[in-house]
C-alpha cells in the first residue's frame, strides 16, 4: 500500500504524548470522526415542500432502523448480547412518540424543514438528559447523540460508520469513538485509532488490540487539532502521535516499524516452539481476555489456554446481562479455546471497577469495601445465575472458575457451597454437568497467611499481583505523593510469592500469576525462579515471554530467585537483576519494545 | 378512565432498563398510559419520557389509563411494578 506522504507546506508539527492502549505503529491519512460540526440552518419551507420532507423523514427512520438492525446482529455475533442490548434502546428511542411526534409537529405546523425539525428535537433531548441529577440518566445523553450522528449520516447518505468511500484505510482520530461506531469498522479499513479521552479499558482500545491495530487514547485535543486527510503516525507502542510530521520523523517511523515487524514475524515464528527453559522446565503461557471476541485470536500468539477472563466486563453494560447473555458469552470461550483450559473469574465488581446496577457509591475506602467475592456472597441471585450461566457453558469440561478477592477459608467455603447447590439444581433439571476446577486469587495478605489451609481446599491458585502488592504494602498507586513506593520486586512481596508457591506445590496444585508483572522481562525471571507455574499475560506479550523463558535455565534463575528473597529492598534486588541479566535481556532484543514497569 | 397510585419498590428506581419494560407492556396495548410524577405528566409509551421522569426508589406515582382494555393494561403494569422489574427490591 503507498501513500502519498506530502502535506500541504505550511500545516503545523504537533508531538502529542498519550497512553499506549495497543501495541504497534501506523502513517496514514486523518479520518476525523468527530461529533458533527456541521451547523444545520433554522429553514422555513414552503407548504407545498411539507409532505416530501414527511415522506423523507419517514424514509430516514426506515433506513436508520435496518442500519441498526443489522448492527445489532453484527455486534451480537462478533462482541456479545450484553454489547448488543445497547442498540436495542437505541431501536426503542427511534420510535419514541416524543421524538418522532415532536419531529412531525415542527414540520408541519412550524413549516421547518426535517433537518432543522431533527435537528433541535434530538438537541433539546440530549440536553434534558444532560441536566437530570442521574448519573445513569446522564449516560443516556451519550446514546442520543450517537443516534443524532447516524440519522444525520443517512440523511446525508454518507456513510457513517464505515469507512468503505476512502479508497485506503484511515486513521481513525476523534474525542470518543462511540460503540455503534467501532462496529461497523470493518478489519482492513482501519490503520489506527488516536482519541482525546478514554484508557486501557474504553471500548476503543478493548476493540483496537482484538483487531490488532495501534491506539493511543488521552490525547486531550487531538481531534480539535487533526484535519481530515491529514498526515498523522501513532505509535502505540510509546503512546504518542506526531501530526503532520516531517520528512525525518517519517523515516524514523520507518525504521522503527520496520523493527517492530521484523520482531513480530520472528516471534510469530516461535508460535509452535514449548515455553520452556534451556534445563527443560516447562511454563505455561496464558493470555489474560476481557471480551469473548478476543478469545478468537489468542492461539495465533501462541498462548494454550486462558488464564484470566475478566467476567465483569460483561456487566458494564445498561443492565446486568441476563443468565442467557452469560452462558452465550462463556460458552463462545469455552468452545473456541476447547480443549484448552480457560479460567473464568467470577465477577469482581467494586474497587474501580463499577457496575451501575450493584456498586454502592461514596464508599469512604473502595478497595478494601463491598468488592468482588464479598458482592457476590452477599448478592446470592447474581452471583447464582453467573454461576449457572458458567456450569452450562461448560459442555466441554475445560472451565476453570476462579474466585476473586478471597481473604479466608469460610470465604472459599461459602463460594463452593453456592457451585454445589447450582449443579445440584441443575442437575435435578436434568443437565450433565462436567467437574469443574475452583482456584482462587490469592491477592489479599491474610489469604497467603493462610495458605497452607487454602491449598488444601482450592484446585489451583491465581496470584493478582496488583492487589496483593497494594495490600501487602500499604501503597495507592495512583497517589502521586507515594507511586514510587510501588515496587512489584519488593522482598516482602517475593516472600510472599514463595510461600504461595511452595504451600501449593505441598498439595500438588498449580500456582499462576496474572497481573502485571508477568509479562515484564525481570519479574519473570523471578517468578520462574521462585517456582511459578503459569503465566498469564496480555496476548501480544506472550511471545516475548517465551523467547525470555527459552533463553533462561531454570537452575539459575532459581538461585537468583531464592537470593533476592533476603534482600534489603527492592532497588537491591533491582540492582542485582539487571547485574546478572541485563546484558542477555538486552541481547535478545526485548527491551527496545516492552514498555518496563519500573523507573 | 381509570386513575391509580403504583409504587416504585426495586432499588434503583425507573431507570433505562425498567423504563424499557415499561414501554414494551404500553406499547402493546390500546390505551393510553399516562405517568404523573411530582408533578410531571410523562407518557408511558414513550422510553424518553419515562426515563425523564427519573422516578427515585420508594417513589409514589398515578398512573392514568385511558382506553378499551385499560383494565388489562393496569392489571399488567401493577405486575411489573409488583415484580420490581425483575430486580432487587429496595
Amino acid at each position: 500500500m503507498t501513500i502519498s506522504t506530502k502535506n500541504p507546506p505550511k500545516a503545523p508539527r504537533y508531538v502529542i504524548n498519550g497512553l499506549a492502549t495497543s501495541p504497534g505503529y501506523a502513517l496514514g491519512r486523518v479520518h476525523k470522526v468527530a461529533a458533527r460540526e456541521v451547523t444545520i440552518v433554522e429553514e422555513d419551507i414552503p407548504e407545498e415542500r411539507v409532505n416530501a420532507e414527511l415522506h423523507l423523514f419517514q424514509t430516514t427512520l426506515d433506513k436508520t432502523f435496518k442500519e441498526i438492525t443489522k448492527i445489532k446482529e453484527a455486534t451480537l455475533e462478533r462482541v456479545g448480547a450484553n454489547e448488543a442490548r445497547i442498540f436495542d434502546s437505541h431501536l426503542m428511542i427511534l420510535k419514541d412518540p416524543m421524538l418522532t411526534g415532536s419531529v412531525l409537529k415542527i414540520i408541519k405546523d412550524k413549516r421547518k424543514s426535517l433537518r432543522w425539525a431533527l435537528h433541535t428535537t434530538i438537541t433539546g433531548l440530549i440536553t434534558q438528559f444532560e441536566q437530570i441529577k442521574n448519573e445513569m440518566m446522564q449516560e443516556r445523553a451519550m446514546d442520543l447523540r450517537d443516534l443524532y450522528n447516524r440519522i444525520f449520516s443517512i440523511l446525508d447518505d454518507s456513510a457513517p460508520v464505515s469507512a468503505t468511500h476512502l479508497d485506503e484505510p484511515v486513521i481513525y482520530v476523534g474525542h470518543e469513538l462511540s460503540p455503534s461506531l467501532l462496529m461497523g469498522i470493518k478489519p482492513g479499513e482501519v490503520l489506527a485509532f488516536a482519541t482525546d479521552s478514554g484508557g486501557r479499558t474504553s471500548h476503543t482500545s478493548i476493540l483496537a488490540r482484538a483487531m490488532q491495530v495501534p491506539s493511543v487514547s488521552g490525547l486531550r485535543n487531538i481531534s480539535a487539532l487533526a484535519q481530515e486527510g491529514a498526515l498523522i503516525i501513532v505509535d502505540g507502542t510509546l503512546g504518542l502521535v506526531i501530526l503532520n510530521p516531517n520528512e525525518s520523523d517519517i523515516s524514523e517511523f520507518r525504521g522503527k516499524q520496520d523493527v517492530y515487524l521484523q520482531q513480530q514475524r520472528e516471534l510469530f515464528t516461535m508460535r509452535q516452539l514449548e515455553p520452556m527453559t534451556r534445563d527443560g522446565k516447562f511454563i505455561t503461557l496464558h493470555a489474560n481476555i476481557e471480551l469473548p471476541i478476543e478469545a478468537d485470536k489468542v492461539q495465533d500468539y501462541g498462548a494454550t489456554g486462558i488464564g484470566l477472563y475478566r467476567s465483569e466486563f460483561l456487566f458494564f453494560g445498561h443492565s446486568l446481562p441476563s443468565l442467557e447473555e452469560q452462558r452465550e458469552a462463556y460458552n463462545h470461550i469455552l468452545n473456541e479455546l476447547a480443549p484448552c483450559p480457560v479460567t473464568i473469574r467470577t465477577l469482581d465488581a467494586g474497587g474501580d471497577k463499577l457496575v451501575s446496577e450493584i456498586s454502592v457509591l461514596n464508599e469512604s475506602n473502595p478497595f478494601m469495601g463491598w468488592r468482588s467475592i464479598r458482592v457476590c456472597l452477599d448478592r446470592v441471585d447474581i452471583f447464582h445465575e453467573q454461576l449457572k450461566a458458567l456450569l452450562t457453558a461448560n459442555e466441554k469440561g475445560n472451565l476453570r472458575i476462579l474466585l476473586p478477592m478471597i481473604s479466608g477459608l469460610h470465604e472459599l467455603r461459602q463460594a463452593k457451597a453456592h457451585i454445589r447447590a447450582c449443579q445440584e439444581e441443575l442437575e435435578q433439571e436434568g443437565h450433565k454437568i462436567p467437574h469443574v476446577e475452583v482456584g482462587i486469587m490469592i491477592e489479599v495478605p491474610a489469604a497467603v497467611m493462610q495458605v497452607e489451609q487454602l491449598a488444601k481446599e482450592a484446585d489451583f491458585f491465581s496470584i493478582g499481583t496488583n492487589d496483593l502488592i497494594q495490600f501487602t504494602l500499604a501503597v495507592d498507586r495512583t497517589n502521586e505523593m507515594i507511586a514510587d513506593m510501588f515496587e512489584p520486586h519488593h522482598p516482602a512481596i517475593l516472600n510472599m510469592i514463595y510461600m504461595t508457591v511452595v504451600a501449593a506445590h505441598k498439595e500438588g496444585i498449580p500456582v499462576a500469576v496474572c497481573g502485571e508483572m508477568s509479562a515484564d522481562p525481570f519479574s519473570i525471571l523471578l517468578l520462574i525462579g521462585l517456582g511459578v507455574d503459569e503465566l498469564s499475560m496480555t496476548p501480544w506479550s506472550i511471545m516475548e515471554a517465551k523467547k525470555i523463558i527459552r533463553s533462561i535455565n531454570y537452575e539459575d534463575v532459581n538461585e537468583i530467585a531464592l537470593h533476592a528473597l533476603k534482600l534489603d529492598d527492592a532497588e537491591s534486588v533491582n540492582a542485582y537483576l539487571h547485574q546478572r541479566y541485563a546484558q542477555s535481556i538486552a541481547d535478545l532484543g526485548i527491551n527496545s519494545y516492552v514498555p518496563t514497569k519500573k523507573k | 378512565m381509570i386513575t391509580k397510585t403504583l409504587t416504585v419498590t426495586n432499588k434503583l428506581g425507573i431507570h433505562a432498563r425498567p423504563a424499557g419494560l415499561i414501554v414494551d407492556t404500553t406499547s402493546q396495548m390500546k390505551s393510553d398510559v399516562t405517568f404523573i410524577f411530582d408533578g410531571t405528566r410523562a407518557n408511558a409509551k414513550s422510553i424518553l419520557n419515562v426515563m425523564m421522569l427519573a422516578v427515585p426508589p420508594g417513589s409514589e406515582i398515578e398512573v392514568e389509563i385511558e382506553g378499551d382494555d385499560e383494565e388489562e393494561t393496569f392489571q399488567k403494569l401493577e405486575q411489573l411494578f409488583h415484580d420490581n422489574f425483575n430486580e432487587e427490591p429496595a
